[in-house]
């Protein structure tokens, strides 16, 4: 099986997804010209040509609003965010129009689009620029919420956001982008709305998604040297959440560590939380503790930085606490 | 001069209340109407309220101590009082913890946080909440560790901390949590603690059991302490088996035209979201036939028989731990509507042990009903000093002889209690006959 970075997996699934299907076409800051901002379009201008890979101006409002209006009346855009902080600017857009067209129009449009894009504390981008926004757009009805945490992953599910006939908000992880894995060739389609266990185990289950996948599974190695068996859950589809096979491994462990890099008030794990406690009380043995990152503005420095992330420690240190031990 | 309060009466029958926990704690300043403790009495757990302000300088009982009424259970400085002097001069010294009585050094204990220190952990103040994430502003802020702080909530009382699995595994193993020794934080029962006393259990108890031939889990017997509503249920039930000599009478009631007149009823009242049930026309066909034979509605005294002038019916609740009889006082002046809403309130308040003394007293006739569990005819014991209770079947269909035919329809068997020092057989069955016409032809209720 060819080994791709996460980047060239993404290129691969919009370029296979292109080349099947010429309603897909995608449009964004630096997209075509500059190969892409983090280069995930890499040859794509060369290979489609500029009525299919579109640079735009900076007007994230404005792209967004052409994007869904193209998927009104047919096309399939991929409309590209810098990154998903500056999607801030374009979320009554991917609020008010893409998620509630469907809805607000009786089902006379379907808004067939993917908001795709880099996100996260990725090192020294500041307080303005290291936003992780799923959690806002898990809220809303009508959004599918995908953040993969493979380049395996990353190919088969951005080809099935793409493929979605409702529109997907798809949210890369910057520190992934050069992060490399085995990756299916061809026809490799990963459903939406399934959780993926990345890592089996009996003792407890770790639920997380994106860049603190590494995390986690780093915490799981360092807890079976202890003894403790740990359960990787990833989620990969935030919304919607495939709650029967977290349901599954919380019957089995009694246990479950949320491990996000999220603010922790009203933030992902909350909600998650939530339903298995709903649907599971009486299996758990221990409240549901969250690794979350600290509830502050995420800092410049990079000391600061990494120390407001969900680290190895703060996992195995949740993992104990649900324990007892 | 301080004031001290003292046991009240709580229940009209109680001699002795067992202070079930304190909601105070010395040094606490106080005003009339403040909630002091949670007193359990014979009858239910009630809330024992302050008619004074002031400042609490000391507390007698700990929670758990029996007291009977009148006596001393707290002593408040008033407003123009010093504390301190207070205590001082009731020899406590200022700290209150030199008085040389045991019952002195409880009182240390008996803040609302006593059960916890008492289970063997060193109290925290209660119990540390889930640390699910810190919640201020965000604004420079970041908390020690995970986002996610700490914060202190009040326990409650002497209630067994336990995880949810934990709680699980005990019911279905059948043992109680209250004697398993808890691992977790602030003595939480969890998954572990549950299995080893399991697994503890069979080597204890030593009782080869008739080996079955699939192995069973261990099921361990269950001692139950009476609390003190189950000592009064068995006081009660005792007394009235003893002391009064009882006659049952049984009728069949034909209840197909109230069957009909109910339904017609809540279809007027659905808008208003009530329901009548049949209990309920039982209750007002009762409390009209008790106004037409006051004999029935009285008390056997010893020199003489009591017909009260009230008609205040007695409607016996099942709680899962006993049975309570809340009352509905003047029913028979009561419509439908009314009766239906009164008993839900009640019925609710008992279930949530809020029923207030006066709820609780002033039956004076009682109707048990156990319809609902499909039972046909029982027999229920008098509920002393009333002289006649009534017992409710189910109302089913049932073959019913019309004339010379045998006809379908709609049966309800009542039968009454009554006290024969003071109802005679013919007394009764004059009752019932009233009562039974009232139920078969339901309109007779408007005249």
């Amino acid at each position: 099986m060819p080994v791709l970075t996460f980047r060239e997996a993404l290129n691969q699934a919009m370029t296979e997804e292109m080349e099947r299907d010429d309603r897909v076409f995608l449009m964004g800051e630096e997209v075509a010209q500059y190969d892409g901002a983090y280069k995930v379009s890499q040859g794509m201008l060369k290979k489609f040509g500029p009525s299919r890979i579109i640079d735009t101006p900076i007007s994230e409002g404005g792209f967004a609003g052409i994007g869904i209006g193209a998927a009104m009346v047919g096309l399939r855009p991929i409309v590209e965010f810098m990154t998903f902080s500056f999607s801030l600017v374009a979320i009554d857009q991917i609020v008010n129009n893409a998620a509630n067209m469907r809805y607000m129009s009786g089902g006379q449009f379907a808004v067939p689009i993917v908001f795709r894009g880099s996100s996260g504390m990725a090192g020294c981008l500041a307080a303005t620029h290291s936003h992780r926004l799923e959690a806002w757009y898990a809220q809303i009805p009508g959004l599918t919420v995908v953040l993969p945490g493979t380049p395996a992953d990353a190919k088969g599910l951005l080809k099935s956001a793409i493929r979605s006939d409702d529109p997907v908000v798809f949210i890369e992880h910057e520190v992934l982008y050069h992060e490399k894995g085995e990756v299916p060739e061809g026809e490799h389609v990963v459903p939406i709305g399934k959780a993926d266990i990345k890592r089996e185990g009996s003792d407890v289950t770790l639920i997380t998604y994106s860049r603190s996948l590494k995390a986690t599974l780093a915490a799981a190695e360092k807890l079976a040297e202890e003894g403790i068996d740990a359960e990787v859950v990833d989620i990969r589809t935030i919304r919607p959440l495939d709650l029967d096979t977290l349901l599954t491994s919380i019957g089995k462990t009694h246990r479950g560590v949320i491990v996000e890099e999220d603010w922790p008030y009203c933030g992902l794990g909350a909600g998650i939380a939530d339903r298995i406690t709903q649907a599971a009380f009486d299996e758990l043995d221990a409240p549901i503790r969250r690794v979350a990152a600290k509830d502050a503005p995420i800092p410049y420095n990079r000391t600061l930085e990494a120390s407001m992330l969900p680290s190895v420690d703060r996992v195995v240190a949740a993992v104990k606490d649900v324990m007892y031990v | 001069m301080p004031i001290e309060v003292t046991m009240p009466k709580l229940s009209p029958t109680m001699e002795t209340g067992v202070i079930a926990q304190w909601l105070v704690k010395v040094g606490d300043k106080i005003k009339e109407g403040d909630v002091l403790a949670d007193i359990e009495t014979d009858k239910a757990t009630m809330q024992m309220k302050s008619y004074d302000d002031g400042t609490i300088v000391h507390i007698d009982h700990g929670a758990g101590d029996e007291v009977a009424l009148g006596q001393r259970v707290m002593v408040l400085a008033k407003k123009n009082e010093d504390p301190k002097k207070v205590a001082a001069d009731l020899g406590l010294g200022g700290e209150a913890k030199a008085a040389p009585k045991a019952a002195a050094q409880r009182a240390e204990a008996s803040a609302p946080v006593a059960a916890a220190a008492a289970s063997g952990v060193a109290s925290t103040g209660g119990l540390v909440a889930d640390r699910a994430g810190g919640n201020g502003n965000g604004n420079g802020h970041p908390s020690s560790d995970n986002g996610q702080q700490a914060a202190a909530v009040p326990s409650h009382g002497g209630r067994v901390k336990a995880s949810p699995l934990a709680r699980k595994l005990a019911a279905s193993a059948q043992v109680e949590l209250a004697g398993i020794q808890g691992s977790g934080p602030n003595g939480r029962v969890v998954r572990r603690d549950v299995e080893a006393y399991i697994q503890a259990g069979p080597s204890k108890a030593a009782t080869p059991q008739a080996a079955p031939t699939t192995a069973a889990a261990p099921i361990a017997a269950q001692r139950i302490p009476h609390s003190r509503m189950r000592k009064t249920i068995a006081q009660r039930m005792v007394q009235a088996k003893q002391t009064a000599p009882e006659i049952h009478l049984t009728v069949d009631i034909r209840v197909d035209r109230l069957v009909a007149a109910r339904e017609e009823l809540n279809k007027r009242l659905a808008r208003e979201g009530v329901k009548l049930s049949l209990g309920d026309f039982v209750t007002k066909a009762v409390a009209m036939s008790l106004r037409a034979h006051p004999g029935v509605n009285a008390s056997y005294e010893p020199d003489a028989i009591v017909r009260h002038g009230e008609v205040n019916i007695g409607i016996a609740v099942a709680l899962p731990e006993g049975l309570i009889v809340p009352v509905l006082h003047r029913a028979d002046t009561l419509g439908l509507r009314e009766i239906r809403k009164r008993s839900e309130a009640l019925a609710a308040a008992a279930r949530s042990n809020n029923l207030s003394g006066e709820q609780l007293t002033g039956s004076t006739f009682t109707i048990s009903n156990l319809g609902m569990f499909g039972i046909r005819q029982f027999d229920a014991i008098l509920n002393m000093p009333e002289v006649g209770i009534l017992a409710v079947g189910t109302a089913d269909k049932r073959p019913v002889v019309e004339g010379d035919r045998l006809v379908v329809g709609t049966v309800m068997t009542v039968t009454l209690t009554a006290d024969h020092r003071a109802v005679d057989g013919a007394m009764a069955a004059e009752f019932l006959q009233t009562l039974r016409g009232l139920l078969e032809e339901p309109t007779s209720m408007l005249l």
